[in-house]
């Protein structure tokens, strides 16, 4: 019985001995609650107005009940229309003054009266100005309050009255106040939301611009691929008919018209390219530069490097492995090297947001194409805070698109990441991986027949220790 | 004419490149191709084993890439030519190689005709290669890395005699020697002389190098290409 009790006590000291509390719930009652507030300025000054306009300035129960029902519907009106609001106020008020100066004058009002801001009209200025000026321009509010002024001057300045108690001044301080309150408010807030709009428009044009930036890249890369093909088919077209023994004029002018379109193919590219190039597009990435070891000078890299960029990545503090999976077919250069590089910046990207990290780097080959997955576990040690982060991502995704294939990136359950890409092998399925065997074949072939073997006693069958991995032939030797 | 056979090495990662090239030049009878290499460090070795008299080299090699081959290969050889072999002519890699002491650069799609004449207008040295695409590369990348005309370069002009310098404003026009003796009204010899002598006196090895210097300290002032 007593530990029962003991319990409700400890229940109830946790439930109630406490200051915390669930925000509160999002309501439309909570959201016109400042305007709720004002409503009920605006009917107390009503009231208190129409006490002391009937009964201090006995200007009688219809003509107090008038001005008063004005400047409440002023106050009233101030969070929807200010202006209109601020010019009801202030007529009620200048009416109500001059009808209480005659009264002031004849003797019939109460003594010692407040003239000719009776409070509960500086009560209903103080708000509708206050109003105004969160609202309109710090110039508009500027010219109520001058305006507010200039009639409180007139009114007891020039046109005067007697037995009162001057109200003028404290009223014209008050009004200065709270005008100067709501006018920083509002310029404050108009800064802020300046500064927010500017943020906004400059990482949208930053954004537009780096996807720009990425997009010429990849296509100059793979520009670049297509060229070095496009100058290789015009140096064989030539080379052909130094081949045979007597070449048929037919079999001279084929090649001839072989090699003249693929210059003009090239000349179409090099316009195309713009070239001019003025950047080394490889030392853009994070651990790029270091993993491919062979910067700015070497040729665009095929998966054939991936053991390099996989060890670098090691070196660098990541535990990599690699699985690779599927028949092994050599894929069109501009595939590779879009696998390449997106396995380079999802790893670089490990290295940068998961660190200490493990990462299975997946490669799956499929007839139509090839499956890149880079998957790391949830990060050792909470991340640096990056500045380019996402950047990345899309230029991945636009190498994706490029090649026709498609890309994604999230977080696994674990609360690691994950991105995974399919590049098809080509848009026509029938297409180049025929024709790079063919070139392959041609390669060798023409090693042992050309004239050349053995007149290059220096160069034992080189041929295959290059990196040739444009010709197709890396996928064989690579594996 | 055998012995005097221009000698030539090739360097490039593609063993397709490698080859047809080969084939091509070794058509003309007066050019040998002595060997060939898969990459730059390749190079490096082959050149020393052979001597060549020109080497042909690809840009981009794993290894070493041609542009360190290129600067690597003069500063032992001082006498042998690269010509630098591109896909894209109005490339900073092009420049590049040009500043680490290339003689010339010579398109990858070239016909055979120009890749013979160019290895014969390295090798004699007496006129530059493609000097409309050289001065528009030249002015171009300079003017990219913001590098006016730089005034040690101009210092250094202020060595050369009235003539030597209208001499050198004729290399970088483009103009062989031959071509600068008929316009200047001199014999070929004269002006083979001061070639010498603006090249020792701006400590420059070749032509070609000469044209960049003309272009870069503007001396010659690129216009209407």
């Amino acid at each position: 019985m007593e530990k029962r009790l003991t319990r409700w006590l400890r229940v109830l000291r946790e439930d109630l001995w406490t200051a915390d509390a669930n925000p509160l719930p999002p309501s439309v009652w909570l959201r016109w609650l400042p305007h709720g507030l004002v409503i009920l300025v605006a009917i107390g000054t009503a009231i208190a107005d129409m006490d002391q306009l009937g009964d201090g300035y006995n200007l009688g129960t219809e003509t107090g009940l008038l001005i008063a029902v004005a400047q409440g519907t002023a106050v009233g009106l101030a969070p929807w229309r200010p202006v209109p609001a601020w010019w009801l106020s202030t007529v009620a008020v200048v009416v109500s003054a001059m009808g209480a100066r005659t009264q002031l004058i004849a003797g019939h009002a109460e003594f010692n009266s407040p003239w000719p801001w009776s409070p509960p009209a500086m009560v209903a200025q103080c708000v509708v100005l206050y109003l105004l000026a969160l609202r309109v321009p710090t110039r508009a509010a500027a010219e109520t309050l001058a305006l507010t002024a200039l009639a409180t001057y007139i009114l007891q300045g020039l046109i005067g009255s007697a037995n009162y108690s001057s109200t003028g001044m404290l009223a014209v301080a008050l009004f200065g106040g709270v005008v100067l309150l709501g006018s920083t408010q509002r310029g404050r807030r108009e800064a802020r939301t300046q500064l927010v709009e500017q943020a906004g428009i400059t990482a949208e044009e930053r954004a537009r611009r780096t996807l720009l930036e990425e997009r010429s890249r990849i296509a100059r890369e793979l520009h670049d691929v297509v060229a070095h093909h496009m100058s290789v088919i015009s140096i064989q077209a030539q080379v052909a008919p130094h081949l045979t023994e007597n070449p048929s004029e037919e079999l001279k002018e084929n090649l001839a018209g072989i090699r003249q379109n693929a210059v003009e193919a090239l000349t179409e590219l090099r316009r195309v390219l713009g070239v001019l190039r003025s950047e080394h597009p490889e030392d853009q990435y994070g651990i790029a530069g270091a993993a491919d070891g062979t910067a700015p000078h070497a040729p665009q890299p095929t998966l054939d490097r991936l053991g390099a960029l996989v060890e670098n990545t090691r070196a660098a503090g990541l535990a990599v492995t690699v699985e690779i999976s599927g028949e092994v077919h050599p894929f069109p250069p501009g595939v590779e090297l879009s696998a390449y590089r997106i396995i380079q910046e999802a790893l670089s990207n490990a290295l940068r947001h998961a660190p200490g990290s493990n990462v299975r780097v997946e490669l799956d080959h499929y007839p139509r194409g090839l499956q890149v997955r880079v998957i790391n576990s949830r990060p050792a040690r909470p991340a640096p805070p990056s500045p380019g982060a996402g950047h990345g991502l899309l230029g991945m995704r636009e190498r994706a698109t490029m090649l026709g294939g498609t890309l994604m990136a999230t977080e696994t359950s674990h609360g690691g990441f994950v991105v995974a890409a399919f590049l098809p092998r080509s848009d026509d399925p029938s297409g180049s991986h025929i024709s790079t065997g063919t070139t392959g074949k041609t390669a060798t072939g023409k090693t042992a027949t050309g004239k050349t073997a053995t007149g290059t006693t220096g160069t034992p069958a080189t041929g295959t220790t290059g990196t040739t991995g444009t010709t197709g032939t890396t996928g064989e030797k690579a594996r | 004419m055998t012995s005097s056979a221009i000698r030539v090495l090739i360097a490039d990662d593609q063993q397709m490149v490698r080859q047809g090239f080969s084939v091509l030049l070794n058509t003309q009878p007066d050019i040998d191709v002595v060997g060939q290499a898969v990459h730059g460090l390749d190079a490096v070795a082959k050149v020393a084993e052979l001597g060549p008299d020109i080497v042909l080299m690809d840009i981009r090699m794993p290894e070493l890439g041609g542009i360190e081959a290129t600067r690597r290969i003069i500063t032992e050889h001082p006498h042998i030519k690269v010509l630098v072999l591109t896909t894209f002519d109005l490339d900073e890699y092009v420049y590049d190689a040009l500043h680490a002491g290339a003689s010339g650069f010579l398109l990858k799609d070239a016909s055979a005709d120009q890749l013979a004449e160019a290895v014969r207008v390295v090798a004699a040295g007496d006129a530059l290669l493609a000097p409309g695409v050289m001065r528009r590369l030249i002015t171009e990348f300079s003017r990219l890395r913001g590098s006016a005309p730089r005034a040690p370069l101009k210092e250094r002009v202020a060595d050369l005699t009235e003539r030597e310098t209208e001499v050198l404003a004729h290399i970088a026009q483009g103009l062989s020697n031959a071509e600068i003796a008929e316009r200047l009204i001199v014999a070929e010899q004269t002006v083979k002389t001061h070639v010498g002598r603006i090249l020792v006196k701006l400590g420059l090895r070749d032509r070609t190098q000469a044209a960049v210097f003309a272009y870069e300290s503007g001396l010659v002032r690129p216009s209407g290409y």
